[in-house]
């Protein structure tokens, strides 16, 4: 380690490093601190400039926050509880399901042929386009018929020795994580063409329950993928093996023994995790409106409502924000050292 | 050792379910919307233009504004947090005083969410009641357009991605500076190389896979750039920080002019995987030398 870094430089530019972190450290911290102390302003402490020092600069008080929660401008309390229902369901599922598929990844082979993939988009796209035009079929209705029958087909066809290069495990892990890629845009737009056309059919997904926690989910999983599969390598295989012989069967093996080892990294990705959710602005954007609107739309829409109410504004933020920092607090006790390394390998 | 056992499908295929579902499958919907002429304000029958969509948005120019943009943002951006990031985890790692203190309020940032990191930010470059505009009033500078003058914006936005996603940067080099080995270290003492050239000839080529990693990761994020600038700007003054996801949001959610967005948003995940492919082409020989 380059510990010795300091002790090389002369007294003088260690001087200057040190005042350079303190100063990154200053410019870190003073927005957070500016947002504090306006939230507990009186408009009388907005007006008249800025203003620093609570009792000496300006009174505090608490009104701002007894205004939100009474809902004056927005119903602050229920979209405090949908984002905190959607993120935590969001992201016990996906670590859950992301933690089972990156332990398949880590421990099992998998083969799956490029063909196969080729048939699956083809018959998948030509499905629908068929349905669609030929079968006058709905859009959606083409889309839900054509993805499992090609979904059935690729299965089938990847048992034949079709021809083409044979993808393995490291190929679809890498398929998962390029689906963080993405432009979001892409899949939020679409998705909302696609939920409101379901929605038609008479089974609702756009504001609601359901369909904003499944795009979350989905959204996670390459992280939650990625991040447990280092995880899961770090466990030592002999305990495994010493387990396989005493024909312990695999789901408590992976329940019984590999969860529990790895609770610690469980926890990190679930928080990482949680904390995406949490903050994620676009996809809530096009997907909600009223019931299930989170905290980020709101927030955001503060500031067009009434923009010169600083007090106001920090108050929301502020809500925002909190659940975040007491979880940095918790996180930066998991980072030791390492523990985020193997995931940017 | 890879074991081989049916149950491993139980465990995969939930999330490769989801995945298809909830990624592939809009995928290959907004791709066939693509070559439609769809709107539904005021309600047109989808009609079929084949690459019709994609001609018009690249004899737009407010597409490629968007582009321009949202290029600018993210390159200055990631530039700035690479140097800062660099050089604030060279010094933490060095043992500076007070460095567990710093590291908790270097995290933070990373953490909150940007729509409110962008309000606040907001009340800070406010021209005549923010904080900034005190400060800078001490040097004369008084009442400065922040977020009304397009240049100004620019560099507000690009400010405020510096500031939230440094810590990233902070984060991953000061893992990848704990894994480099002392030995090393050593002997460059023993030739007497200078602080200097110890970090060019060893830390800094020690960790050029991982910085590769790391700037790329950040690259791809800040491509993707919205919410800031929606809280910030609105896209303004006039279309003059408007970024690509944005641009989309606009045509899409005010217009719902939907076959022109799916073509939009496929020309900017094929900008994507062009950035990202020349991106890695161009660092391949530097990564392999060392091997």
């Amino acid at each position: 380690m380059s510990g010795q870094g300091l002790t090389g430089l002369s007294p003088w530019s260690r001087r200057l490093v040190t005042a350079g972190v303190l100063a990154w450290c200053l410019i870190t911290v003073f927005p957070l601190y500016w947002v504090v102390v306006t939230a507990f302003k009186t408009p009388p402490g907005v007006v008249g400039g800025p203003t620093y020092l609570p009792f000496i600069d300006f009174t505090p008080t608490l009104q701002p926050f007894i205004d939100l929660y009474q809902g004056i401008r927005g119903e602050f309390f229920r979209t405090f509880l949908n984002s905190t229902i959607v993120g935590l369901s969001a992201a016990a599922i996906a670590t859950a399901i992301g933690a089972m598929a990156a332990y398949a990844l880590v421990r099992f082979e998998f083969k799956v042929r490029f063909g196969a993939g080729l048939i699956f988009f083809l018959l998948a796209l030509g499905g629908y386009l068929l349905f669609n035009t030929s079968l006058g079929f709905t859009r959606p209705q083409a889309l839900l018929l054509a993805f499992p029958v090609a979904l059935v087909v690729a299965v089938v066809a990847n048992r034949l020795p079709l021809p083409g290069p044979v993808l393995g495990n490291e190929d679809i892990l890498f398929w998962f994580v390029s689906q963080r890629m993405f432009p979001p845009i892409v899949t939020a737009f679409a998705l909302y063409l696609l939920y409101s056309e379901i929605g038609r059919l008479g089974f609702q997904l756009i504001d609601s329950y359901i369909g904003l926690t499944l795009c979350y989910v989905a959204f996670s999983l390459p992280i939650v993928v990625w991040l447990m599969r280092d995880f899961f390598e770090a466990v030592p295989i002999e305990v495994e093996e010493a387990a396989m012989v005493d024909n312990v069967p695999t789901w408590r093996i992976f329940f019984g023994i590999v969860v529990p080892m790895s609770m610690n990294g469980l926890l990190a990705t679930f928080m990482i995790t949680l904390a995406f959710v949490w903050n994620e602005f676009l996809f809530a954007l096009f997907l909600t409106n009223s019931r299930w609107q989170t905290l980020p739309i709101l927030v955001a829409g503060q500031n067009s409502q009434r923009g010169d109410e600083w007090w106001a504004i920090s108050a929301a933020a502020l809500v925002a924000i909190v659940p975040m920092m007491i979880m940095a607090g918790l996180l930066s006790r998991m980072m030791r050292s390492g523990l985020l390394l193997g995931a940017i390998k | 050792m890879m074991r081989n056992d049916p149950i491993k499908h139980v465990f995969i295929w939930p999330a490769v379910l989801v995945v298809l579902a909830i990624s592939i499958f809009p995928l290959i919907y907004s791709f066939t919307t693509s070559f439609l002429s769809y709107r539904l304000i005021p309600p047109i029958p989808p009609r079929v233009v084949w690459l019709g969509n994609y001609a018009s948005l690249l004899q737009e120019p407010r597409f490629w504004n968007a582009i321009f943009t949202t290029t600018l943002i993210a390159f200055i951006a990631v530039g700035l947090q690479y140097v800062i990031g660099f050089g604030v985890a060279l010094a933490l790692n060095a043992r500076v005083p007070g460095e567990r203190l710093f590291r908790v309020a270097l995290l933070l940032p990373m953490l909150l969410a940007p729509v409110a990191v962008a309000l606040v930010a907001r009340m800070i470059f406010n021209p005549t009641m923010g904080p900034l505009n005190q400060f800078l009033s001490e040097f004369g500078l008084v009442n400065l357009p922040f977020l009304t003058n397009g240049h100004w914006a620019l560099a507000c936005i690009i400010a405020v991605e510096v500031w939230q996603w440094t810590p990233f940067i902070i984060l991953m080099m000061l893992a990848g500076l704990q894994t480099l080995p002392e030995d090393v270290y050593e002997a460059a003492e023993l030739e007497n190389a200078s602080a200097w050239q110890q970090f060019w000839g060893i830390t800094f080529p020690m960790l050029l896979p991982i910085s590769a990693a790391v700037v790329f990761i950040r690259l791809i994020e800040s491509y993707k750039i919205m919410d800031t600038v929606f809280v910030m700007t609105g896209g303004g003054p006039g279309v003059e920080t408007e970024t690509l996801t944005l641009f989309a949001y606009q045509e899409g959610f005010k217009k719902f002019n939907l076959g022109y967005t799916s073509a939009l948003s496929f020309l900017f995940l094929i900008a994507i995987t062009i950035i990202g492919v020349t991106y890695l082409a161009l660092l391949r020989p530097h990564l392999e030398k060392r091997r």
